[in-house]
């Protein structure tokens, strides 16, 4: 068993897991934090995609000791984190989302948001190009991608201001 | 039909790769996944079939006892005799054979359900997405014996459907039994790699047609001969898609004197097909316009020429086809116009000549689509509305969203039929305790169908609460008139508010003002033209979509937005199939070659460059919206609109025809074979 001490949406929390467990089961099952969802078993969907340490990664694809002592975002905790105080104002990437009808189903959306959101973090106007490149690892069964584009492309306007 | 036995373990003989064979209940996931590796089976290798050809050869292995040859049927529609009449008398005649390659539908969710089980009532309730409750619950009484009245089953958010959640599936059997047996609730979520190796598959259709034309380019006649390829077993759909629906629309939109299309459906050791965005009607749109585009490169029509020629003309809806489909409505001929002068198609020879220049084969490609939606197997669709204490008018439905926004749709059509705030209507599906009447999602039906009760339900409230506005007003009913959700006295300002009224009549239950909207709704005929263009690069075989112009007539649109991310969603994944997807199963092993996201191409973000959606609306007679539903023209449109592109760029290379999927590796091989048989040419001409 392994201990894992880290920060998970600003929280401190320390969970005793099986070495073998991955950090999006840690998430999912220990902390109930579902919002994270997991698409495929092999590292190509980014359904699970959170941030570590302020970058994106899939939460699938690390074992839950390897976040000990980092900070990690997941969809709970992204809206609020943008802007004065206000704990119930969505980020401007899901304001962006809803917009844009950037989701169908919504399955891949917690994962599409958290990999925008770190894109839009070190790159806060990315051309088209950047952003398609961006979200390469993600994908999406219903939308076509058109409006989640186009939903990169608003948040990056509303983050400017 | 000769419908072998599916047993939710295998017995005896597995018969694909993926036939769930034995079942570990335990505490974890992770502990049930190691206890799995304990298990041993000693298998004796049996020479599998995985192929139409290999299945339909004589001396072929045997799938099941039941199915001599490994056929399901044979099936037939229209008139062989007329047919063979028509070819007898052509001027011209083409003849292609299309493959619809098998894909896996993928949705984002993988499938999951949980299932528990009350000793004292001898009820299970069981949570799946599912594409509707009331399906779910005769699919799975079907499969376990369970009487329906004992089967509840919820279904909330559902990540994606596209055809593979209709049926039950051996999981929700043995998920059952083990609940029972343990007097616990238990769970199985599966995984991705179980999604491409257990869910059923789509297409896996082989098409072949011949058309007969005069000498001034009409179409005489149609003939068609399929295969379609049901996997191991016959799920509730996979015989539906190879037959029913490649004939219902098989002269598309074009007026053709005579019809004949024959299937054959095949067992072969591979995962059982079902129903996947369309269910063969993309595949016979798709095979129609590479059909017609070929014919017309044949014998040295203009394409666009032809199909006007043959179009069938608005003045003559309802149209009736040769093999009994009756087309409501339509207007083929301005939803072209619009779809070209949109693109730019008269412009195209330029920006053709210009990729020229950069080395790049660049190619148009033009599809007149039409599929038949919107009839349901239900003989009617319900509705409820419930005026709760909390001051909101709840909707429950059969048809359950897998993303397509009925919470929206359905509240709006509610609520402008009642004039009231959409914010007042609630719409939820999958009512375990509900006693409705209707189909589920499926065929692009819910807006035709479900959405058509919704606007029904609108006014049967209105009349259900005349009276009681009535009472409430001190005033005959007839002299009462409803707009803007408020009952007024004629001609005074006295006034009393749907929701203030239903505040008054709370208490009892059911509330007074409870309803029921329904009506039987008939088939509809969505239907567009597609434009895509595409640029090729000859040193690599990879393709751009630079352009693409969707002109849909969906019938009356109901809420814009979503029906355009319909079109996105659907010629998308169109474009998946044309571009990259395939199921491929070795034939000596019969193993799923293609079973992860790595090893099976997915679309991704931008691979349309140029996107452009506008609705054309002819709305139908068929139902009360108008509407004829948007789900599946996506990829009805986009696959014959991206292959003709692609053929387009290849056809002064001298290639016709090619097989799905148009991989860089297998465009780059047929250009460099085709450039090498012109270098082979040159090098045999004559020196002088």
């Amino acid at each position: 068993m392994a201990k894992v001490a880290m920060t998970v949406n600003g929280k401190a929390v320390a969970l005793e897991l099986e070495d073998r467990t991955l950090l999006v089961d840690a998430l999912r099952d220990a902390l109930g934090l579902t919002g994270t969802h997991v698409g495929c078993d092999s590292t190509q969907c980014g359904c699970c995609t959170v941030h570590l340490d302020g970058r994106s990664v899939k939460s699938c694809s690390m074992l839950a000791p390897q976040a000990d002592g980092r900070a990690i975002l997941t969809i709970e905790g992204l809206a609020g984190i943008e802007g004065p105080g206000s704990g119930d104002a969505l980020h401007p990437v899901q304001q962006a989302f809803t917009e844009c009808h950037a989701l169908q189903c919504g399955f891949c959306t917690p994962g599409m948001i958290m990999a925008a959101a770190g894109l839009l973090a070190e790159n806060p106007a990315p051309t088209e190009e950047e952003i398609v490149h961006a979200l390469e690892g993600n994908l999406c069964r219903c939308t076509g991608y058109v409006n989640i584009v186009s939903a990169v492309q608003r948040a990056a306007e509303l983050m400017r201001g | 039909m000769r419908k072998p036995v599916w047993p939710p373990l295998a017995r005896e003989r597995v018969h694909f790769v993926g036939q769930p064979v034995a079942a570990v209940i335990a505490e974890s996931a992770a502990a049930a996944a190691d206890a799995a590796e304990l298990v041993q089976i000693e298998y004796r290798d049996l020479a599998p079939v995985t192929t139409l050809a290999d299945a339909l050869r004589e001396g072929a292995p045997q799938l099941h006892a039941e199915a001599p040859g490994n056929l399901a049927f044979d099936f037939e529609s229209g008139d062989a005799a007329a047919a063979e009449a028509a070819f007898a008398k052509a001027a011209h005649v083409s003849r292609l054979t299309l493959r619809s390659q098998r894909l896996v539908g993928n949705p984002m969710e993988p499938r999951a359900c949980a299932a528990s089980h009350d000793a004292g009532t001898a009820i299970y309730t069981i949570y799946t997405p599912t594409q509707g409750v009331n399906g779910m619950r005769g699919a799975l009484s079907a499969l376990t014996n369970v009487p329906r009245e004992r089967l509840r089953i919820v279904a909330q958010d559902v990540g994606g459907s596209f055809g593979i959640r209709s049926p039950a599936y051996p999981e929700h059997a043995v998920v059952m039994a083990a609940a029972k047996r343990l007097g616990r609730p238990v769970k199985w979520v599966g995984t991705r790699s179980e999604v491409f190796l257990g869910d059923n598959q789509g297409r896996a259709l082989e098409l072949t047609g011949e058309l007969a034309l005069d000498a001034t380019g009409r179409i005489l006649a149609l003939r068609w001969d399929h295969v379609a390829n049901l996997g191991a077993y016959a799920t509730p759909f996979g015989a539906w898609v190879g037959t029913r629906n490649l004939t219902v629309t098989m002269g598309g939109v074009y007026r053709i004197p005579v019809l004949y299309g024959r299937a054959r459906c095949v067992y072969t050791n591979t995962a059982p097909v079902s129903a996947y965005r369309g269910a063969g009607r993309p595949d016979i749109a798709f095979a129609i316009e590479r059909l017609i585009e070929y014919a017309a490169a044949e014998h040295g029509l203009d394409p666009i020429e032809f199909r006007r020629r043959n179009f069938v003309p608005a003045e003559a809806m309802p149209y009736k086809t040769a093999n009994g489909t009756v087309y409501d409505s339509g207007d083929f001929a301005a939803v072209m116009d619009d779809a070209l002068a949109r693109a730019g198609h008269a412009g195209f020879a330029a920006r053709r000549a210009e990729a020229a220049a950069r080395g790049k084969l660049r190619g148009i490609g033009v599809a007149a689509y039409l599929e038949a939606a919107g009839a349901g197997a239900a003989p009617k669709d319900q509705v409820r509305g419930r005026f709760g204490a909390d001051g909101f008018l709840t909707v429950w439905t059969l048809t359950q969203s897998g993303g397509q926004g009925h919470e929206t749709t359905f509240a709006e059509i509610v609520a402008s039929g009642l004039g009231v705030p959409i914010e007042r209507v609630r719409i939820r599906a999958s009512d375990p305790e509900a006693d409705l009447v209707g189909s589920g999602v499926g065929g692009s039906r819910s807006l035709a169908g479900c959405g058509s009760a919704c606007r029904v339900l609108a006014d049967r409230i209105v009349e259900q609460a005349r009276p009681f506005a009535a009472e409430a007003l001190e005033a005959a009913p007839e002299d009462l008139e409803y707009a803007r959700g408020a009952f007024t006295i004629k001609g005074t300002g006295r006034a009393i508010g749907l929701f203030a009224l239903a505040e008054r009549l709370a208490g009892p239950t059911p509330h007074p003002l409870d309803a029921l909207g329904e009506g039987t709704f008939g088939a509809t005929f969505p239907n567009g033209c597609h434009v895509a263009e595409v640029e090729i690069d000859p040193d690599t075989g990879a393709t751009r979509i630079v352009r693409y112009t969707a002109v849909d007539d969906i019938g009356t649109v109901v809420s814009p937005a979503l029906a355009r991310g319909q079109v996105h969603g659907g010629v998308v994944q169109g474009a998946g199939q044309v571009f990259g997807e395939q199921a491929i199963y070795a034939p000596d092993s019969g193993q799923l070659l293609t079973a992860s996201f790595a090893d099976y191409p997915m679309p991704r973000a931008g691979i349309i460059e140029r996107f452009d959606v506008h609705p054309h609306p002819v709305p139908t007679g068929t139902n009360v919206l108008g509407a004829k539903g948007v789900g599946e023209s996506g990829c009805s449109g986009s696959l014959p609109a991206l292959a003709n592109a692609v053929l387009d760029a290849l056809r002064p290379l001298g290639i016709a025809t090619l097989d799905l999927p148009f991989t860089p590796a297998r465009l780059w091989e047929a250009i460099a074979a085709a450039r090498g048989r012109a270098l082979s040419r040159r090098a045999h001409a004559p020196q002088v």
